[in-house]
């Protein structure tokens, strides 16, 4: 597969000199440029299985056997790919209430995510419930403003996560929704809950100084907007000074583009959200470059992301 | 630490997503691991448990399925001997949009009411009552039994509880459930209040209160009666 996709790689490179007439050696050949696909999900609520077909709006849709199908695809035509959730992976169907979580668990291990965050709906089956699916995952729970200390899930979460990319550095932090009214006090015992823009902010600015991270990837279960002040992917946004990217949730928004907002130094934050049950899967790439506001021409560019994606 | 690490800078961003569907496009290793897991749940979720003469629906500010859904909380808080005489459920709670007309599989039941709150009688006073109400309003209508008003702007009023014009004076026994009793839904104001708690699932309320009428011979048959509707 590393064959094909070099190929691809190169062939890109070829097809691009000869499609634009030519680019500088220097610019293109050193290939200082990387490239990563980012897919992500979120709400996926035990939805293991297709809609049912019967007249709904969305019959046939979701499954994921589909979804791993998808994920399966993009991965042999792509070199660098991450694929993240944003939580409420639990209830929804029955499935959840009879098996408590363990085949929507062990169905994302099979489809390799690299992290996921927990919603509010992961508590419904307690904290001890979660704790006890997660010797299924193979992927890290990221979560930065939720202290687990004597609970079941204590040192079992963590705030962050680096992954390394090709020739980048992607940082990777989670924030979950205040669950005071939300989730049953019972549900979530002596989990503390803390401001998530002061705990992004700080983890970001650690990813991006100290871990010398390329991109830094927030997974937030807060909700997309709301229309009171309640902290939200917007305000997250809006808060915080490193957060290239939002993969948001809890509010189940269908968002067929992504929102670029300027966050608080002035600088472009991502934000997007794919409705819920794992009806979409997301996908954004992005090209990166080893020299700042170099710029790549938009020909180059497109070269890059045609050949690459196989259109 | 990532110290001899070369930076690099996002200079192009490109956006899509894929609608998951199809059934030829499938991994058929996660159709292999979810098979003993469907099987034993599909054995026990297709079982008929009764029937529906009309299709029920989900909608506000009142609707068939918000209807049954808080009849049957009340049937099974009366059955305790908790004296309730009325019940309220949050509207976010019903989680699908429609029973279709015919047989209910228990498979409906679950799908409608996935989460495992249990029922709650909470004692609630006529003014704290009124609140209630006036916030069942500002959310456009809820599920009620027992309860009827009338909805102007983000008040209730004209409120009728168990046929009695409502009593800022009495206090109420009501039917609701562990998570509004909570505080969920903004039902902060209910946190403080007398309660008690049943250990009767609101999912298992609903089975019954179907199980019982098909015991009976009879469909449900489910219509709006204008609990809650808009006007001066």
């Amino acid at each position: 597969m590393a064959t094909r996709r070099t190929f691809i790689k190169k062939a890109a490179l070829g097809s691009g000199l000869l499609l634009a007439g030519g680019f500088p050696f220097e610019s293109f050949g050193a290939e200082h440029w990387e490239k990563l696909t980012i897919l992500h999900t979120n709400d996926t609520h035990s939805h293991l299985e297709p809609f049912p077909m019967d007249g709904g709006k969305f019959q046939g849709q979701g499954g994921v056997a589909q979804r791993a199908a998808l994920i399966k695809d993009v991965r042999e035509k792509e070199e660098h790919v991450l694929l993240l959730d944003a939580g409420d992976i639990f209830q929804g169907t029955p499935y959840f209430n009879m098996y408590k979580g363990e085949p929507e668990i062990k169905a994302m291990s099979m489809m390799n995510y690299d992290a996921t965050t927990m919603g509010n709906h992961d508590f419904d089956a307690g904290i001890e419930g979660f704790a006890k699916q997660l010797p299924h995952a193979n992927f890290p729970v990221l979560v930065a403003n939720y202290d687990f200390t004597n609970t079941a899930l204590e040192g079992k979460t963590k705030p962050y996560t680096v992954i390394k990319k090709g020739k980048l550095r992607i940082g990777i932090l989670g924030v979950g929704i205040e669950l005071h009214g939300l989730v049953p006090d019972s549900a979530f015992g002596n989990t503390k809950y803390t401001d998530p823009i002061v705990a992004a902010n700080t983890i970001a600015d650690k990813l991006k100084r100290q871990e010398k991270c390329d991109m830094v990837i927030c997974l937030s279960h807060l909700g997309y907007k709301y229309e009171s002040a309640k902290v939200s992917d917007v305000e997250l946004a809006k808060g915080t000074e490193n957060i290239d990217l939002i993969i948001g949730g809890h509010t189940h928004t269908f968002m067929d583009k992504p929102l670029v907002m300027l966050n608080k130094s002035g600088k472009e934050t991502v934000i997007n959200q794919v409705g819920w049950a794992g009806l979409r899967l997301g996908r954004l790439d992005f090209v990166f470059d080893s020299k700042k506001g170099s710029k790549l021409s938009n020909a180059q560019s497109v070269i890059i992301i045609k050949q690459t994606r196989g259109f | 630490m990532g110290a001899c690490h070369r930076p690099y800078y996002i200079e192009q961003r490109y956006d899509s997503f894929y609608t998951v569907k199809g059934t030829e496009h499938t991994d058929s290793s996660f159709i292999k691991m979810l098979a003993p897991y469907k099987e034993k749940m599909e054995g026990q979720m297709q079982v008929i448990i009764g029937h529906t003469d009309t299709t029920l629906t989900k909608m506000q500010p009142e609707c068939t399925l918000g209807n049954f859904l808080a009849d049957a909380q009340l049937k099974a808080a009366i059955k305790t001997g908790s004296g309730a005489v009325a019940a309220v459920a949050n509207y976010g709670g019903i989680r699908i949009p429609y029973i279709k007309e015919g047989a209910i599989r228990l498979e409906n039941m679950y799908e409608m009411m996935p989460f495992d709150n249990v029922v709650v009688i909470a004692e609630i006073p006529g003014n704290v009552m009124k609140r209630f109400c006036d916030h069942i309003a500002r959310a456009k209508g809820w599920p009620v039994s027992g309860i009827k008003f009338d909805m102007v702007g983000k008040e209730a009023r004209r409120i009728y509880i168990n046929s009695q014009p409502l009593d800022e004076h009495a206090t109420y026994k009501i039917a609701i459930n562990d998570y509004m009793a909570s505080g969920g839904d903004e039902c902060d104001f209910l946190v403080p209040l007398k309660k008690e708690t049943t250990n009767i699932f609101v999912r298992d309320a609903l089975i019954s209160y179907v199980k019982e009428l098909e015991k009976e011979g009879k469909p449900l048959h489910p219509k709006l009666e204008n609990r809650l509707q808009y006007g001066d």
